[in-house]
Parts: structure tokens; sequence; C-alpha cells
């Protein structure tokens, strides 16, 4: 990496990042004793595969095995005018098995055998990369949930830096490149290594002499192979540095063509780009000549050993020994061939490995209390008070926009919350809602700090409309019950009249059970508010929380809506987002926000007679409101 | 777009593909001319090796002494080194040309990005763009590469490895291709499992991946509904799904390899028990049959690609055909025959009863018959609620997107008459997104100029009062922006967006909506620096907010692609419409700003 990252005159962090992120060991220890985790429950199947190489390298001896004997004992003898003696001097218990039964002919008889021998060793080469990639992709499904799981423990600030596509990645191609390692990476690469050996050791026992000398090859093709590996790894690595550039420069000028126009960037962009592309087609080049040259040296040492076993051979063993020493010499050398792409599949596999062990390791930044601080908390009286004490909030690294804010919210209650844009108002809702929590200061549902709560009962109690209302696809009914499987349809039903939705959801082709399209396109924002409206009655929470649609609706469907608002915060401690006159007209209590602090608080009429801020934003805000609702 | 490229290449959309390939084909024509000659040769190593072979053997067995032995065993090795060279050679010149190919085809493809209109990547989603650039010039790449050595050098292989077969003895060649036939069958059925299966997972992974993507963007809902054990369920359906489908490829997978290899594994049987009983019977001699076996070797390797090589060529005939799509753009904006040569403009500006409609919205105009005219060297101001059509104004001054003949005029000259060139060097827009490249700040100011020259970026950022952040700044002029100028503020990065325009000294200078996230302190001191600077261009500005337009000669208020107000700062707030009611909100929040900043100043 240093060597061609020194190669470019300043490299920026955008492509530090893609080098970073192309740049996998193709073995790596750590992140394999990790990844053994998700294989241990299938080690019985890891280990049958294994156990399966010594059956499959015996019927893959086996053949040529039947050919020489056959050559030596039936049909050599039978071309110089000898009798053919296939099962003669029988020197051991697997010799006797060439022993053809009466009155089958001994070619025949080796025929048949050769079959079965075919036959059973691609029984069980299929039988092994079956269990094998079945293993693999059994992991991989246990590995796929635990990010999701992971995914869905995160805090929300996560999602704000981490792109959706790239957690999407994680989950899908990566986990199918760590796949790939079990049916083709590291599996394969040790059956190959223990077949070499299986090689090696028969073709010494069968004939010592023209195994030493036919061996004196791999030496010379061992130093080769090393050396045009690490060659090809080289070039391999500067490819993929310099491919990562060649993308994050396209993407970047894509994104940005606008800029690149306007500033008339055109000849000079092409002309680095080009630049670019010439390092890595270079790059490709070397790679090229070393990966040819790999595959070529193979090729001539195996051509080299069927000459040496000629020669060598030819006056030292019989005509079907020179067979068995040519065939399984081709066996010894098949793995050497296509270790290329086997190491590139390793690779990509680590790599992707790495990026799902990151994910794993973030550690969620909102987390439920330790077991002992709910067990020591006494059983909550549920009522629904809300208690902001001091609380000072900012996004990470921001600013903050939330200072020492603290007010209370008695249980029923119903609360507007205004200002200008920026002012904190959302923020509120997603503290309360812990999604984030505090700098400092404590927010207190029933006089109980949230952080000792499970996140789970909190977001029980608090119910959350949001004003872009997001549905899942899936059914209408789906989306009232959002997972609670406890609903009955009678329920949902109850549920849509009180407020409002029933009659719309009725007049939709397929009613309750009518798909909707994604993200509710096929929705109204009235409707979809209502349908968020009915969601949160379903919830059965003390508190309602609420961030009111600004976007404008026809008169008819607002109305509905403020109706069925007023249901649904009926008995509930409510806080609001306020964007509509009727809402602010209606609650207890209203506090103007501006820059994370409360500048105001009254009912709507003193706010209006006290003629301060409010008096100014109500005129700018909601007067228009009101003159479009009286014209 | 994208279903157009789902679709398998139709005959037409390969010759097409085909046609925009040739080219670049025959640029490397020396190469493949090279290549097929050696070729020839290699398939002819090819088919005299196990001949070799058998003479080699023959000499031992005719009893012709060690000396004879080992001269025709040197032979033997000398081809088969000569083979493994020519091997080498052919793979290497192959390949080459192939990234050569990609090489001049990416440098096309991006060339023809950049002329492309803002048009073309409102209707193209940089993803599928990006795809097309990488997956599938690789598809591209490896039909020229391995998919065209192996649609050479296998038919050829294999006849001439035939022909040899049939010479040497008719019935037993014969015979060794009994079992060819059946597994061609089995190879084929095996090829539209595989296909099946493939897809099948490839639609697993789509539900999967769209389940994903939904319930992450859905992240706030899932959590205020603690829906995530059921969320869990469902992912693990999908999950499981998908690796049933996955199981069903895994068999498909596992069968492929054994049952091909017992391909060669059957012929070679045959020849060991048809050839074996030939010997017997005298009619063939021993080396022979082993020239046989080592044909039957030669057989195996290329019988095996050739499935793969069908898919390769089919994949890449479709790749090119999806980037011939691209390339088949039409660049509409670009020089016309009747343009003009121009030195500098002044920069005077017109629209004349200008109707705009964005390309693929024919019914609502972004802009109706909306006509204005701004002096060389004066000053617009230009504001309006969102979706009014500010930011479409003032874009088609630098020809973002296809403008109409006869409404649009700099210096009385139509714009679509001025070399592209000329019309955006004398223009500095800034847009509303202020996006920054992954370089340098100072590269990043100098984007325009022929050159990075510390003086002019020195003054540039003093103007749009950047120079104080960078000199607070670690690495300062060289600190790395990150993508998207990731590591700035907002205001930082509107500030150097504003330098980058400032540099070019244009005739005419549009800031739409820039300084939105700058602070009112810096904004007044920008204002000042800029009226001087703004001497004698031509000013165009896009705001919110009433101070940001204040003191222009001329402001216009927009709605819905028309003026509705026009008139300068007083003329506006006296007539008490839309700018005025603007006016009022915005004195509200700055009243509301200096009570906060007392306030501060209290405590």
């Amino acid at each position: 990496m240093s060597a061609a990252a020194g190669t470019a005159a300043r490299p920026s962090a955008l492509e530090a990042l893609h080098e970073e992120e192309a740049l996998g060991k193709a073995y790596d220890a750590r992140l394999l004793r990790r990844l053994y985790r998700w294989v241990a429950p299938y080690r019985t199947q890891v280990a049958l595969t294994l156990i399966l190489v010594a059956p499959m390298f015996v019927l893959e001896i086996a053949p040529a095995w039947i050919v020489k004997t056959g050559i030596d004992r039936v049909i050599a003898p039978a071309a110089r005018g000898a009798a053919p003696a296939p099962g003669a001097s029988p020197a051991g218990w697997a010799d006797r098995i060439f022993v053809p039964p009466a009155g089958i002919p001994p070619l025949v008889w080796l025929g048949l055998l050769y079959l079965v021998a075919m036959s059973a060793g691609a029984a069980l080469q299929y039988a092994q990369s079956v269990v094998m990639s079945k293993t693999g992709q059994a992991a991989m499904r246990d590995l796929r949930k635990d990010v999701f799981t992971q995914v869905q423990r995160l805090h929300l600030g996560f999602f704000d830096r981490y792109p959706v596509g790239r957690l999407v990645t994680r989950a899908t191609n990566d986990v199918e490149n760590v796949a790939e390692m079990f049916s083709a990476g590291i599996v394969a690469l040790v059956t190959d290594l223990l077949k070499m050996i299986g090689f090696a050791v028969v073709l010494f026992l069968v004939q010592p002499r023209l195994a030493a000398v036919t061996f004196l090859v791999v030496p010379f093709l061992a130093i080769c192979a090393v050396v045009f590996r690490l060659r090809v790894r080289d070039a391999f690595r500067a490819v993929r540095v310099r491919i990562a550039r060649i993308n994050a420069s396209l993407q970047e000028t894509v994104t940005g063509m606008k800029v690149v126009q306007l500033f008339t960037r055109e000849d000079r962009n092409l002309r680095d780009f080009a630049r670019l592309n010439a390092d890595h087609r270079d790059a490709w080049f070397l790679s090229i000549r070393y990966d040819a040259a790999l595959f070529s040296v193979v090729e001539m040492a195996q051509g080299l050993c069927v000459g040496i076993i000629l020669w060598v051979g030819s006056g030292l063993v019989a005509a079907g020994t020179l067979y068995v020493f040519i065939d399984w010499m081709r066996r010894f050398f098949q793995p050497l061939r296509d270790l290329s792409a086997k190491y590139s599949v390793m690779q990509s596999s680590m790599a992707s490995c790495e990026r799902i062990f990151q994910l794993l390791d973030t550690a969620p930044a909102v987390l439920d209390p330790g077991l002992p601080a709910v067990a020591a908390r006494a059983a909550p009286a549920r009522r629904g008070a809300v208690e902001f004490d001091h609380v000072s909030f900012g996004y990470a690294g921001g600013d903050l926009v939330l200072r020492e804010l603290s007010f209370r919210v008695e249980p029923g209650e119903k609360v507007a919350f205004v200002g200008a844009t920026g002012a904190g108002k959302s923020s509120v809702i997603k503290l309360l809602e812990r999604f984030y929590d505090p700098r400092s200061g404590r927010i207190l549902l029933d006089g109980q700090d949230l952080r000792e709560m499970p996140q789970a009962e909190l977001r029980r109690r608090v119910a959350l409309v949001l004003q872009d209302v997001f549905l899942f696809a899936g059914s209408v009914a789906d989306n009232l019950r959002l997972g609670r499987t406890d609903l009955d349809d009678a329920a949902l039903e109850r549920a849509a009249r009180a407020v409002e939705a029933h009659r719309f959801i009725e007049r939709l082709p397929q009613g309750y059970a009518t798909e909707v399209r994604e993200r509710g396109a096929n929705l109204s924002a009235g409707q979809r508010q209502l349908l968020s409206f009915a969601r949160a009655l379903l919830h059965g929470a003390d508190v309602l929380v609420l961030d009111e649609a600004t976007s404008s609706i026809d008169t008819e469907t607002e109305a509905l809506i403020q109706k069925a608002l007023r249901v649904l915060w009926q008995g509930k401690t409510a806080l609001v987002i306020a964007h509509r006159l009727s809402t602010i007209q209606d609650v207890d209590r209203i506090y103007v926000l501006h820059k994370g602090r409360i500048v105001e608080v009254g009912r709507h009429d003193e706010l209006l007679a006290r003629r301060g801020v409010y008096h100014r934003l109500y005129r700018l805000q909601y007067q228009a409101e009101e003159r479009r609702a009286a014209g | 777009m994208s279903a157009a490229g789902a679709a398998p290449a139709g005959a037409s959309g390969a010759r097409a593909g085909l046609r925009r390939l040739w080219p670049y084909l025959a640029h490397n024509r020396q190469r493949y001319a090279g290549w097929s000659v050696a070729t020839l040769g290699y398939v002819a190593l090819v088919v005299a090796v196990p001949l070799l072979v058998g003479w080699a053997f023959a000499a031992a067995q005719q009893g012709l002494g060690a000396s004879e032995v080992a001269r025709r065993c040197s032979i033997l090795i000398g081809v088969t080194l000569a083979r493994g060279a020519l091997r080498y050679w052919t793979r290497t010149v192959v390949f080459n040309a192939a990234r050569e190919v990609e090489y001049e085809l990416r440098n096309d493809l991006f060339a023809h990005l950049q002329r492309l209109p803002q048009s073309f990547y409102f209707r193209w989603r940089t993803g599928d763009l990006m795809s097309r650039c990488t997956n599938d010039l690789n598809s591209v790449r490896l039909l020229l590469g391995p998919g065209l050595l192996n649609l050479l050098q296998t038919p050829i292989l294999l006849a001439s490895v035939l022909v040899s077969m049939l010479v040497l003895d008719p019935r037993l060649a014969l015979c060794v291709l009994i079992p060819y036939p059946a597994f061609l069958l089995v190879a084929r059925g095996f090829g539209r499992s595989l296909y099946r299966a493939n897809l099948a997972v490839q639609e697993g992974l789509a539900e999967l991946s769209n389940f994903l993507q939904e319930r992450v963007s859905g992240i706030a809902v899932v959590k205020a509904y603690a829906m995530e054990s059921a969320s869990a369920a469902a992912f693990r359906a999908a999950s499981d799904d998908l690796y049933r489908r996955q199981l069903r490829l895994v068999r498909v997978n596992s069968g492929m390899v054994p049952i091909l290899s017992l391909l060669p594994a059957a012929a070679m049987g045959i020849v060991l028990f048809v050839g074996g009983r030939e010997v017997m019977q005298g009619r063939m001699r021993l080396p022979q049959l082993f020239s046989f076996a080592m044909y039957v070797y030669e057989l195996s390797l290329p019988t095996f690609f050739l499935g793969w090589v069908a898919t390769l060529v089919q994949r890449g005939l479709a790749s090119m055909q999806r980037i011939d799509q691209v390339l088949s753009e039409e660049p509409s904006i670009a020089d016309r025959p009747d343009a003009v040569p121009l030195g500098r403009l002044r920069g005077e500006i017109e629209f004349r009863g200008l109707t705009f409609r964005y390309p693929g919205h024919e019914r609502e105009p972004a802009l109706r018959d909306l006509s204005l005219r701004v002096p060389a060297g004066g000053s617009l101001g230009i504001v309006g609620p969102v979706g009014a059509g500010k930011t479409t104004l003032v874009s088609l001054i630098p020809r973002l997107f296809e403008v109409p003949d006869g409404h649009v005029f700099i210096d009385g000259i139509d714009v679509n008459r001025i070399p592209l060139g000329t019309l955006r060097r004398c223009i500095a827009m800034v847009p509303q997104d202020s996006f920054l490249f992954s370089m340098s700040i100072a590269d990043n100011v100098a984007y325009g100029l022929p050159e990075t020259d510390p003086a002019q970026v020195q003054e540039a950022a003093e103007r749009a009062q950047l120079a104080k952040d960078v000199a607070d700044l670690p690495q300062g002029w060289d600190t790395i922006v990150g993508e998207r100028g990731v590591m700035l503020s907002g205001g930082q990065r509107q500030r150097t967006a504003l330098a980058r325009a400032l540099a070019l000294e244009p005739t005419i200078l549009i800031l739409d909506d820039v300084l939105s996230s700058v602070d009112a302190e810096t904004e007044a001191a920008i204002q000042a620096r800029l009226e001087e600077a703004g001497r004698g261009r031509t000013l165009l500005v896009v705001a919110h907010r009433v101070s940001t337009v204040r003191a222009c000669d001329q402001i216009v208020v927009l709605e819905e692609g028309r003026v509705i107000e026009r008139g300068s700062h007083a003329e506006l707030l006296a007539a008490g419409g839309a700018y005025a009611r603007l006016a009022r909100q915005q004195a509200l929040e700055e009243e509301l700003e200096d009570a906060d900043r007392q306030a501060e100043a209290v405590a």
C-alpha cells in the first residue's frame, strides 16, 4: 500500500479510505478465529468434509491404478502373446480385488471396477461439496441475523453517519463473500494441500527412484510459484488501489458534474482521469504477465514431468506404472493452476469479514441499564409525567441545540412547542424517545430517569407520531399492527374508527388487506397521518409525542385530523410540535423555543396578550393559515 | 432506465453493442493478428505432444536403446516447453488487448459523461451509471479477454484433437466420442438449472436488501414502536428463504463439477477397454493407446470451459449494450454550428418571455413567460418560496439545461449561440449545495483556474471571508476537505465554494442561496467585500434572507415560475406585499438573536 500510495503525489482522504477498503489480507488468523464462532455449531459438518478427503483421495488414485493393472497384467501380456494374468501373484489384499470372479473376462471386470470407482468418486465429490457449501451458507445465515440484530441495537445517531446502502452491503454482498470462503476458499485450499501430500506419498510408495527424479521438478516449480505468487499479489494490490481511485474519481465527478461543467474543468479532469486509468491498465499488464507466467510454468513443469517419467521410467518400470505416474503427477499439479483464483476469493472474503466485524464492534451509544438497576427500582406508578431537568444536547460534534432546558408536564396535560426552524423542537421529541442521550441534565418519566429504564418499556409508554409518516411495505393492517400479533382485526378497526381512518381504509381496493406501496405512495398525506394516529392509539401509551404535519392538506381532511387528534390524546399526556392553529389554541400550555431555550410560556391567549415573541411568531406563522381557512 | 438495462440482450441491441465495440478492436488489430497466429502455433503443439508421448514411449517399448529414448524424450520436453511459452504469449497478448480496450472505453465513457447535460443526470441515477462504468465494463473486458481467447482457441483445439484422434484410429476415436453428446445435453441442462437457481438467489438477495433498506430507513419507527423483535423475525424469515434458495444453488453447483469430470473419466475408460482390446488383438500398439490417453486429457479442460465461455459471451454482450445506451445519449448542450466566436462578454443579461419546462415535466412549466433585464455591471436579487423557480432561472444562464432558442440573451446574443467554453468561463456560479471535491482546500478554491496559484487563491479566500478559517486549520491550505467537503462546517463549505467562484474573476457572478449556513455577522462581512469585488461584474443573488438581497439594484419575487413583485428594496417594502412580509418575519428573528446575545452577555 505504501509503495502504491507513494507514487501518487498526495492521496486524498477519500482515496485513503478506499485503499483501506480495497486491501484485504488473504489470510488473517485473527479474523478466522473470530469467524469460528459462527462455524462452531456446524463443526461436525466441517469435520465430515475433511474426513471425506481420505476416501475421495483413494477414489481419485484408483482409476489410474485400475488402468495400470489392465495395461500391465492384461493388455501388455496379451500383446506379447502371453496369457493375461490380472490376479497373478496378488501382493496384498488390495490386489485381490483385481482378480475377476469366475466367468468374467479380466478386462470387463476391470472396466466394472473403473466404472464403480469413477461414479463413487463423483458421488463423494458431490457430497463433500454440498456439505461444505451448505455449512458455509448456514453459518452465514446466522452471521447475517447477528448483523441485523446489531443494526437494530445501534442508536439513531449511528444512522446519521452510516449510509443505508453501505449497511445493506454488509448484510448481503459482504456476507456472500464470506460464504465464498467455504465453497471455494479455505476448505478447498486445505483439501488441495492434503491431496498434494497424498499424491507425493503414493508416488514414492509405487517407485521411489522414479518419484525422486520426477519430484526434482517440484522445488524449481515451488520457487517459481512462490516468486510469481508474490509478484502477482503485489501487482494485484496495486491494481486494487488503482481501481478504487478510478471509481472514487468517477463517482465524485458524476455527483459533482454540475460544478465540473460550470467551471469548464472537463479537459483537465479527463487528463487526470486518463492518467489514473493508464496506471490501472499498466498495473494489470504487470499482473497479467506474472499470472500467465505462473500458468505456463505449471504447464511446462507438467510436460517436463511427462518427459522425465518416460525417459527415466521406461527402463525402470512397466508401461502401466508409467501411466500411473503421468496421471498422478497431473493431478498433483492441478491445484496449482487455480491458486490465483482461490487466493483472490480469500482476499475478498477476508476484506468483507473485516468490514462485517467492524460493524458488529460498533458500540451502541444508547444502552439499556444493567440488570441490577432494573431490579433495584420499584415498579413505577404509570401516570405519564414528563420532566426535562437542565437538559443540554447537541448532535455528534455539533453545537448545542438544547441548552439547559427545563420544563415539567403533569399527567394528562397537553403542551405545544413552537419556534422557528432549528429552535430545538424536534430534538425534544428525539430525546424523550431516547433516540439520543442528553449531554447533560436528566429526562424523567414519572420521576424516573430514562437511562434507568429498558428502552422497550420506555417506548411502550411513549407513542410517537412523526411528521413524515413512515409506512412499511405490507398491508394496511400490517402497518397498524407494526409486528404486534396480539392485536386482532377488531382492535384494528376500533382504533381506525376512533381516529376517522376506517372510512377511507374501507374504500381501499382490498380494505385493511390493501398493500401499501413503497413508503405509502398510494396514500395521501392526510390518509397517512390518520394511519399514524391509529398506530399510536393501538400502542396504548401514557404519553403521546406528536410532530404535526406541515404539509398542506385539504380542509376536509384537515377537519378529520383535528377531530382525530382530540380522540387520540384524550387521557394522555401530550407533547406536540404544533403547526396547526387549532392545536395551539387547545393546549394547556405553549412553550416558545428559541435556540434551545424556552423564551416564553403560557396559554395561547395569555401569550398573545403579552405581545412578545409569540405574538409576532403567531402573526407570521399562523395568521396565514387563519386567512387561508377563512378564505 | 434500469428496466431497460436489466432486459437480456436483444439481437439488435447486441448488434449495436458490437458495432460500438468494433473500433476499439480495430485499434488493437496488430495484437489480435499476432495472437491469432500464435494460437494456431499453440494448437499445433498441443496436438503434437500426445503423439510425441506415444513416440517416446514406443522407443522404450521397441527397445531402441537408451540414447534413442533420451533423444525422443528431449524433443518431447522441448516441445512442451515451447507450448508453455506460446501459451504465455497468447494469454498475455489477448488479456493485455482486453485491458487496453477497457482503458480506452473507460476514458471515452468518462469524456462522454462530462459532455452530457444536467437533464441527463436527472434521468439517470448515479448508482446505475457507476454500475455501467464498473460492472458492465468488467463484463465486456471478460468477454474480450478470456471470452475471446476461448472463443477462438477452444473450437480450433477441439477440432484439431478430434482430427488427430480420427487419423490415429477412427474406430477408437468414434467410441471415445460416444459419451460427448449425452454430456453436452447434461451440461446444457445443468446450465439452465444453474441459471434458474442463480436467478432465484439474486431475487432472494434483492428481497433481503429491500427489506433491510426499508427497516434501516424507518429505524426511528422501528425503535419508537419497539418493533425490533418483530422485525428480527421477519428478517429471519427472509434470510431463511434466501438460505433455501441458496441450498438449491449449492446442489446444482456441487453436482456440476463431478458430473462434468465424469466425462473425461468415461472417455478414458473407453480408451482403455476398447483400445485395450484392440491392442490385445494386435490391431493397435500400446504407444498409440498412450497417445489416445493423452488426447483425452487435452480434451477435458476445453470442454469444461465451454459452458463458462458461453455465459461470459452472453453477459459481455448484454453489458456492452448497457454501455452503448450511455454512449448513445446525445450531448444536447454543446457548441452550435452557428456559434458566434466572442472574446470577453460584458455581462448584460436578458430574459424575453421565457417559459421553461424540465424535460419529462411537459405540463408544469418551471418558469412562465418571464421577462427580465440586468444591465452589464448591475445586480439582481431573487427571492421567493421553495419551488418558485429561482434556481432554474439562474441555471439557464450558463446553459446547465437546454434553453429554448430566442429567450435568453447575454450582451444581446442568444446564449445558445455563444460557445459553451466562452460562456461558462465568463460566468461563475455558486450552486446551492456547495459541492466540494476531495482535494486540498487550495485546489478546491483554484478549481476553475488553469493551475493552483497561491496568490490568487489567497485573494479569493480573503474576499469570501475564508482565509481566517484556513489559517486555523491544522494543515492550512493543504487540508483535504474530505468527500464532498465533510471535514468542513456548512458555513466553511459555502465560503469555499464562494471563493472558488470569485477566483475566476467572472463577468457574471451568480450566487444561489449560498450564505444560508453563514451567520449574520460573517454574511455582513462577505457582503461588504462582495460589493467591492462585484464592481464591474453583473451579480445575481438568489436568497431566502432579505438582508442578502437588500443592496441589489433590482429585486424580483418569484412565485410558481412568475415574477410577482419587482423593484428596489425600499420600493418593495413600501408596496407591503410578499417581500415586505418576508422582511418583517426576518426582522423578528434577528431581534430574537439580539435578545439572545444580550442574555448571553448578561449571563
